[in-house]
């Protein structure tokens, strides 16, 4: 029954769900190696691709969209790094807090601007790339290839280079790291701004090349996904990708599943397609289980930095 | 004989030697309040309302029913208390909305096929207790952050429930919720006074006094609350922070199954199949546990403070068009704000030592 046309689309829906999370997954390793924690990804997410579709409504400007969308992100990551490794603030609270935040604030000027609580109105997309193949079209999103390719030059920079191993350092232990002069708190601040970055992309990239209208449930979780994806991965961009492909095929298989077996057997769910929506985040649950036994977090991760 | 003293008198000798503490304390609620309502003002002007004429509106009309108020701060106190007690013992306790969740939905079911309230209570109080036990498991015996299981706990949970409402737990008269609670197991209300005082409210609180005694004044809450500030110091006092973990995510998960059912059978009677009643009742309980400063009696009074900012922000909405989400907004910034205890306690310092140099 499942056809090769199946497979193909299955594959585009797995590149395409799979490019926020393994973006954002990046980058929180990236802010988890410095010995920050940031779990306001979510609200990252809120907030940068609401920003994109505001910008990309009043410009029909997709790409800058893109790009306003990740400065939003670098904006979040800054006020978070500051409250993290300067105000020595608690940072699970924070990351809590900046969620509910994002979700408020977007929200609030969602209503403002277009009178509407549940979603934006539909906005220009980037183009996919096609490729024909098995009588259908595999779609391939160019920013799922950038990921990739910043996956793989993240896992170099902190692991072969030197200024990779000042970020670790800062996040095994903070006071050796000082004492080889290396500035822990900016290193922490920086790391956190880059991760939030690489989050706002991904967050710009679900309104503007992915779904073309924020709602108010654009994340669904997305952030949170990301999060386990980190600890699955050990702290490792390789692995990362691998597990941004599992979460994003199991998303994949959340939206396919229903359609298929309506199909096969001529039935048509209503209430039942609610049950297909928690796939992706059992799976995630049953993947992190199994697996979480054998990790090692940054040392310091997660404790402020105080000097005495 | 200052071991006969009376409850009270310890209570005033506790506080007096804990003053200090508590100034501190309410300095940073204050304050982390005052930030949020500056910066809410500061978003309000530049979204072109007035943020005056919203504050007024808000604090005027969500206040001013003082039964509806207490009634809709129920749910909240017992999620505030599923983030609070577990915080204390050193777990971070998101999974009150799903734990509610629970509460509701088998409260729900238990109320419309046995037409037992207490029964109710009891059954959805051991849910949201099962499902935190759950989390805590996981924590304890897989080593994962309970963080990342809470949340994808809430989403299976919520689309779960939103497939009960919709499907089999459906009423077929009204399409848009679910079956609903008898007459007969209805939580009803009482005239005090000329106030209607909600029996689901006098509940929650009573909850909440017995929690506050267990965390405060038995073995038990004693070795969480250690557990809580150092794991290695109950580790070597001969305690178990696992089992600290374990019992305080238990107790947790325990106050949002009550909460649920309370707001189930004390208040909306049914679930939309938006899952509007019950959505969110959660995530606000974190922030009112981190403003009452994770004491349960603190935390009924920040329920109420917070219940009268959802009930203004309705009425901000009908009145001024402005947005409803201001609340969440609101909420975020204060936890925000409430995250930084340290910047308060040196800007303290910074003035102290400003004005001993004078």
């Amino acid at each position: 029954m499942i056809t090769g046309a199946d497979i193909v689309n299955l594959l585009s829906s797995t590149l395409i769900s799979m490019v926020p999370i393994l973006l954002a997954s990046v980058g929180e390793i990236i802010t988890e190696k410095s010995g920050v924690v940031n779990i306001g990804l979510e609200g990252i997410f809120i907030i940068s691709s609401f920003a994109a579709t505001v910008v990309a409504y009043y410009t029909s400007d997709p790409l800058l969209a893109l790009f306003v969308g990740t400065i939003v992100g670098s904006l979040s990551g800054l006020l978070h790094g500051v409250i993290s490794a300067y105000l020595n603030g608690d940072q699970i609270i924070a990351g809590v807090g900046f969620n509910s935040f994002a979700y408020g604030l977007a929200l609030m000027i969602m209503v403002a601007l277009w009178q509407s609580y549940g979603s934006s109105p539909t906005v220009k997309t980037l183009p996919m790339i096609l490729v024909p193949m098995a009588g259908t079209t595999l779609y391939i999103p160019p920013l799922a290839v950038a990921a990739l390719i910043i996956a793989v030059l993240v896992y170099y920079w902190l692991n072969k280079t030197r200024s990779g191993l000042k970020v670790r350092a800062c996040g095994e232990d903070p006071r050796s790291a000082e004492s080889m002069g290396i500035n822990v708190r900016r290193t922490r601040l920086y790391a956190t701004i880059l991760g939030a970055t690489l989050t706002g992309l991904g967050g710009a990239y679900l309104t503007v090349w992915w779904i073309g209208q924020f709602t108010k449930f654009i994340s669904a979780g997305r952030g949170f996904i990301a999060l386990a994806n980190v600890a699955f991965s050990n702290w490792n961009p390789l692995l990362a990708i691998l597990g941004a492909l599992i979460f994003g095929f199991f998303s994949a298989l959340s939206i396919f599943l229903p359609l298929k077996l309506q199909q096969i057997y001529h039935v048509q769910y209503t209430a039942q397609i609610y049950l297909f929506n928690t796939i992706p985040y059992i799976a995630t649950l049953v993947i992190v289980a199994f697996i979480m036994k054998r990790v090692r977090m940054p040392r310091a991760l997660g404790k402020p930095y105080i000097k005495e | 004989m200052p071991s006969k003293d009376g409850f009270f008198q310890k209570l005033r000798a506790r506080f007096r030697a804990r003053a200090q503490d508590y100034g501190m304390a309410a300095l940073e609620v204050f304050l982390s309040a005052a930030i949020g309502f500056l910066a809410g003002a500061i978003a309000l002007l530049v979204l072109g309302y007035d943020p005056l004429r919203v504050y007024e509106v808000l604090f005027s009309w969500g206040y001013t029913d003082v039964g509806y108020l207490l009634l809709k701060s129920t749910p909240l106190i017992m999620t505030a208390i599923a983030f609070s007690i577990p915080a204390l013992a050193g777990v971070f306790n998101i999974g009150g909305e799903s734990q509610l969740y629970v509460g509701a939905l088998l409260g729900l079911l238990v109320a419309y096929y046995i037409h037992n309230a207490p029964l109710a209570i009891i059954v959805a109080i051991l849910g949201g207790a099962g499902l935190g036990l759950f989390i805590a498991l996981l924590r304890v015996y897989r080593g994962i952050n309970e963080v990342i299981t809470a949340i994808m706990v809430n989403w299976i949970m919520y689309w779960l429930l939103a497939y009960l409402v919709t499907g089999p737990f459906n009423n077929p008269k009204l399409p848009q919720q679910s079956v609903p609670v008898p007459k007969s197991a209805q939580i009803p209300m009482f005239s005090v006074v000329g106030v209607n005082i909600a029996g689901s409210f006098i509940l929650a609180v009573i909850g909440a006094l017995v929690i506050y005694y267990i965390v405060f004044y038995t073995k038990t809450g004693y070795i969480m609350r250690v557990s809580g500030l150092s794991p290695a110091s109950a580790k070597y006092a001969g305690f178990s922070p696992e089992k600290a973990i374990l019992t305080s995510m238990l107790i947790g998960g325990a106050a949002a199954g009550l909460g649920g059912a309370l707001l189930v059978l004390g208040d909306v009677h049914s679930i939309d199949t938006t899952l509007s009643a019950v959505y969110g009742l959660g995530f606000t309980g974190i922030g009112i546990g981190l403003l009452g400063r994770n004491n349960p009696i603190g935390i009924i009074f920040a329920a109420i403070f917070f219940s009268g900012l959802l009930i203004g922000g309705q009425y901000v909405e009908l009145f001024l068009n402005a947005p409803p989400n201001l609340s969440d907004f609101l909420i975020g910034v204060i936890v925000i704000a409430l995250s930084i205890p340290y910047a308060y306690r040196f800007i303290i310092s910074w003035i102290k030592r400003r004005r001993m140099t004078k």
